[in-house]
């Protein structure tokens, strides 16, 4: 039998659940606006995505009120899970004939490679939790996790999603650099990476191959396409000035010259209806809430906590980043959500998820009483 | 309570690190990363404070007065042209009235006015609109095609009445024979939900046409084309302003086809006058190539243009005469007397008979406890091959059959290609069905009767043939055991007039030693026409010999229609007529192979098409007389 253990509540975050709420509504808030139903539209895009973010706050609760050592071992089914449904994916789109990423479970369709990133960095977590080095690892000590990221990588990359299984090495990179690696380990890593890469482009990969390659940057549009979608996204940007356009005024936005307007490129929207100020405001908060995951990581009892807060933080950040880059035109379009804010249900689920974890180490910063919690 | 939880329970020091230092030195790390997550803000901001505050005047110009559009343009379509470059399906523009809903200030109101000018009612025009409901507003949504040319000027005259209201050019096909060859060709229709699923999205998308049916949808690959681009600005006021140079869409490749358009018109229109449901096949003898393949009644293109309704497909699924069918591939009929000349090549080949054999018919033939007759009751008396070819004397085969046994015959048949695909260029091609001893067995689960071989022999049982099989074999009979794969497409062109693809006949098989065979079945098949007693004798063209070989195919074996007037039985229970033939007969060059669909009689029904199509072809050297002085 479970009981709660009332210093549970008691350290229940209220600043970090605040700032979750507050980027939620600011999310579905801007959403409405990126998705203006059109005359006869049926079931809009901010309408499915508050159910979706209903359930994730159900969700959301559930987990916080298991214990986040559970992951040890949950993680093992866990990881079998995201692995068999993306098997699952790549066979029917292999059958469908063409680049499938989600299995279709009637009411949404399932991506199986978003979760995967949140898997990524509970494995990790564990793995170096666990086997704790003096004096930094050694190649050979991340063999292991170096293997448990290449499985769902391969996966990923053949989808073709490059975007989202390069994620899955900047987790990784992220994570391990985190915990010290040796200068040799570096160096093997460096060496072993280039040389993978530089012998694929230049043995492996046909030249039609190559040009794939390039275009998985970018899957859905062609070159030209796409330097328009970066041009649009900054006149959009761009033309909120100081104070915005105004809420469901923005001429860019609704001008919908960009098919993934409430998707990858959810925040020019907002960026063009509340300008410089509302950006500045939006950033502090979500980055705010980036720095509190830190101070979550800080905080915790132990080495699993740390390594769990700093990955979720990271998950968030480079997707943040990335996408940001996007629509201010630094990168070229790579199917990056910006967390939270996108739609996308597969994205926010495993985001809520990881800020469910965030709390959960956050809730459990003492060390328990004995026998209260079993 | 009993409620207890499954899931593993975390044990009071399992997985707990005591180690405080090594976490504490984890953690101050951690500040590390709270400096680069800053620096990374930083960065961010002052992205966003040069796009929105330095720039931000710069880009609000532009957000104003650059409302650039991409569409996409529609690629003309592929022609599909005859053997002599004379165009059966080709292109012309059609003009569509699309609106863009994003660029309509108010489209209710511009709805209402737009109903009188197309003719159409604003719940109509309302539907279409909502049927695009998923797509993005800046997309057009068709609201009428191919508007006619008063309408096309007082729109673009009023423009400004009708905002977000755009004139799109689309090509469309157009028939300029009608709707000849339609089942080999087939037509097109918008692509499904499902197709679309399935489909190159940077090819495809929603609305676009695509080959549904016959060779639109076989190759369409090279029919259908690039889509080019347009970009457009668009005012505030959403007129459009001025054009960017775009990229010109890519015209389709077009096929050049092994088909006579004076054959298949002459064939197509004798069936169609006469009313016969049936197939017409002409083959080149030495090649393979079909000059003309008919399937009547055929379909009508234009039902299919724009798509076709419900009711209109219902009927034609229900329709008996099965205009939906190829039958040239698709039909499979028994072949009847037709089928003599695999018995007498069976026969010949295994050395029960040779051109001396002659047997007797008294007009019956009686087996075990059972009496087969002959078409002819009162008897055929002594017969040869030759003879029993030409009279198409049943009492003859049946001995024959019955000697080589239902799998010498089955053995024969399939080296003249029946029972299996010929590989020819359309959909859903039938093999057919050779009957073999083992085939019973494992379908019907039964032992073969002796009976049964006597049936097959004359055509009859189980055979089942499709009309092109019966034209490739008389082909190959012809042109002496050479089995040509049958060729529909002579090659593909591309816009630039380059040919990409040329097609060559296919030499599948050759059946090696069997001349002197052919040579005694040809002149049973010369006889058919130019013997005294030739069952086709009627047919005969002055200053020209040539052979054939006429078949009657029982569809049902019902003793009450027999002795009935042949216009007194049931439509679906009279016989099949078939007509196979080559000419001339000294020479090969082309096979004709006529089915009639409940024709009654090969002879009467079929024959006199292939008649036809034999005196146009040959029409120039009859003239002249070229072609009897070889007598």
């Amino acid at each position: 039998m479970y009981r709660i253990d009332r210093r549970l509540l008691e350290h229940f975050d209220v600043i970090l659940m605040l700032l979750i709420v507050l980027i939620c509504g600011m999310a579905l808030f801007n959403l409405y606006s990126a998705s203006m139903p059109s005359p006869g539209y049926g079931f809009a895009p901010w309408m499915k995505q508050s159910i979706i973010m209903a359930g994730c706050f159900v969700l959301f609760f559930v987990i916080i009120s298991f214990d986040y050592k559970l992951l040890h071992v949950l993680n093992y089914p866990f990881y079998f899970f995201i692995i068999a449904s993306l098997l699952l994916a790549d066979a029917i789109g292999a059958t469908a004939g063409g680049a499938q990423r989600w299995i279709s479970l009637g009411l949404f369709n399932f991506q199986p490679s978003e979760p995967a990133k949140l898997m990524l960095v509970i494995t990790l977590a564990s793995y170096y939790a666990r086997k704790e080095v003096s004096g930094g690892y050694s190649f050979f000590d991340i063999l292991p996790p170096l293997g448990l990221m290449a499985v769902p990588f391969i996966l990923i990359l053949i989808q073709p999603d490059l975007g989202t299984s390069l994620m899955l090495i900047i987790i990784f990179a992220s994570m391990t650099m985190f915990v010290k690696l040796r200068w040799s380990a570096y160096f093997i890593l460096i060496s072993l990476g280039s040389g993978a890469g530089v012998f694929a482009w230049f043995h492996l990969l046909k030249p039609y191959q190559k040009k794939r390659v390039e275009t998985f940057l970018n899957p859905e549009h062609d070159l030209a396409n796409q330097g328009y979608q970066i041009l649009q996204s900054k006149i959009a940007v761009g033309s909120g000035g100081l104070t915005g356009s105004g809420y469901l005024k923005g001429t860019q936005g609704h001008l919908h010259f960009l098919p993934e307007r409430h998707t990858d490129f959810a925040y020019s929207v907002w960026a063009e209806e509340w300008g410089f100020i509302g950006c500045l405001i939006f950033l502090l908060i979500y980055f705010g809430m980036l720095f509190w995951g830190l101070y979550v990581g800080m905080t915790s009892k132990d080495r699993f906590g740390t390594l769990l807060a700093f990955g979720v933080v990271t998950l968030i950040f480079w997707q943040a980043v990335i996408n940001l880059f996007m629509i201010m035109g630094f990168l070229p379009v790579v199917g990056i959500p910006l967390p939270m804010v996108s739609y996308g249900g597969s994205s926010l689920i495993t985001t809520m998820m990881g800020l469910a974890i965030l709390m959960n180490v956050r809730m459990r910063r003492f060390h328990p009483m004995m026998g209260r919690n079993n | 309570m009993k409620f207890s939880l499954k899931l593993p329970v975390v044990k009071r020091g399992q997985f707990e690190e005591r180690d405080d230092a090594s976490l504490n030195i984890l953690q101050k790390r951690l500040i590390g990363v709270g400096v680069i997550i800053v620096f990374f803000l930083v960065v961010i901001l002052l992205r966003f404070y040069f796009l929105q505050v330095t720039k931000g005047d710069e880009y609000k110009r532009r957000a104003y007065n650059n409302r650039i559009r991409i569409s996409t343009v529609a690629p003309p379509r592929g022609h599909i042209l005859d053997r002599k470059g004379r165009e059966i399906v080709t292109n012309r523009p059609s003009f569509n009235v699309a609106l863009v809903r994003e660029d309509s200030r108010d489209i209710d109101g511009t709805l209402k006015k737009l109903g009188p000018v197309l003719g159409m009612s604003e719940e109509e025009l309302w539907g279409r609109v909502r049927e695009a409901s998923g797509t993005p507003l800046y997309l057009p949504v068709t609201l009428k095609e191919d508007i006619d040319w008063q309408t096309l000027a007082y729109l673009e005259y009023n423009n400004r009445e009708f905002s977000g209201v755009r004139i799109e050019v689309q090509p469309v096909r157009v028939y300029p024979y009608g709707d000849l060859a339609a089942n080999v060709i087939g037509y097109l229709g918008s692509i499904s939900k499902k197709q679309l699923e399935d489909a190159d999205r940077s090819i495809y998308s929603g609305g676009d046409l695509i080959g549904k049916r016959g060779l639109e949808r076989l190759r369409e690959s090279d029919l259908r084309g690039e889509k080019g681009k347009r970009y457009t600005e668009v005012n505030a006021r959403g007129f459009e302003q001025q054009m960017f140079d775009g990229i010109e869409p890519m015209p389709g490749r077009d096929l050049q086809l092994t088909l006579d358009v004076d054959l298949q018109q002459i064939a197509e229109n004798y069936m169609l006058a006469g009313e016969k449901s049936g197939a017409v096949v002409v083959l080149e003898v030495n090649t393979g190539r079909v000059l003309a393949a008919v399937s009547t009644p055929t379909i009508h293109i234009a039902d299919f243009v724009g798509g076709i309704s419900q009711k209109n497909w219902k009927a034609l699924m229900e329709n008996e005469h099965k205009p939906l069918m190829n039958k040239v591939v698709q039909g499979t009929y028994p072949p009847g007397s037709v089928y003599k000349m695999v018995t007498a090549l069976a026969g010949l080949a295994r050395g029960v008979i040779n051109e001396n054999t002659s047997l007797f018919c008294p007009g019956y033939y009686r087996f075990g406890n059972r009496t087969y007759r002959c078409w002819k009751h009162s008897g055929h008396g002594m017969v040869n091959l030759r003879q029993a070819l030409g009279q198409s004397c049943d009492v003859f085969f049946y001995q024959v059959g019955q000697w080589v046994g239902v799998d010498g015959l089955a053995k024969y048949a399939r080296k003249l290609g029946l029972g299996q695909q010929t590989g020819i260029e359309m959909e859903y091609e039938k093999s057919g069905l050779v009957p073999t001893k083992a085939w019973k067995q494992k379908v019907k689960k039964r032992k073969w009767q002796e009976g049964e071989t006597l049936s097959v022999a004359i055509g009859q049982g189980f055979n089942l043939m499709t009309p092109l099989q019966i034209a490739s074999m008389t082909a190959t009979i012809a042109n002496g055991g050479k089995l040509y794969r049958p060729q529909l497409v002579e090659k593909v062109i591309d816009p630039e007039g380059k040919v990409v693809e040329q097609f060559t006949p296919e030499l599948k098989s050759e059946l090696k030693g069997f001349d002197h065979f052919f040579q005694l079945i040809r002149l049973g098949m010369e006889e058919v026409i130019e013997g005294k007693r030739g069952t086709a004798r009627r047919l005969h063209i002055n200053g020209m010999r040539f052979a054939a070989k006429t078949g009657t195919a029982q569809v049902v074996k019902v003793a009450q229609y027999r002795g009935l007037r042949d216009d007194e039985i049931p439509y679906k229970y009279r016989d099949h007529g078939w007509f196979t033939c080559y000419a001339p007969a000294e020479n090969p060059e082309i096979s004709v192979t006529v089915l009639v669909e409940h024709g009654l009689h090969g002879g009467s029904g079929a024959g006199p098409v292939a008649r036809a199509v034999l005196k146009h072809y040959f029409a120039k050297r009859l003239k002249e007389g070229t072609l009897s002085d070889q007598e």
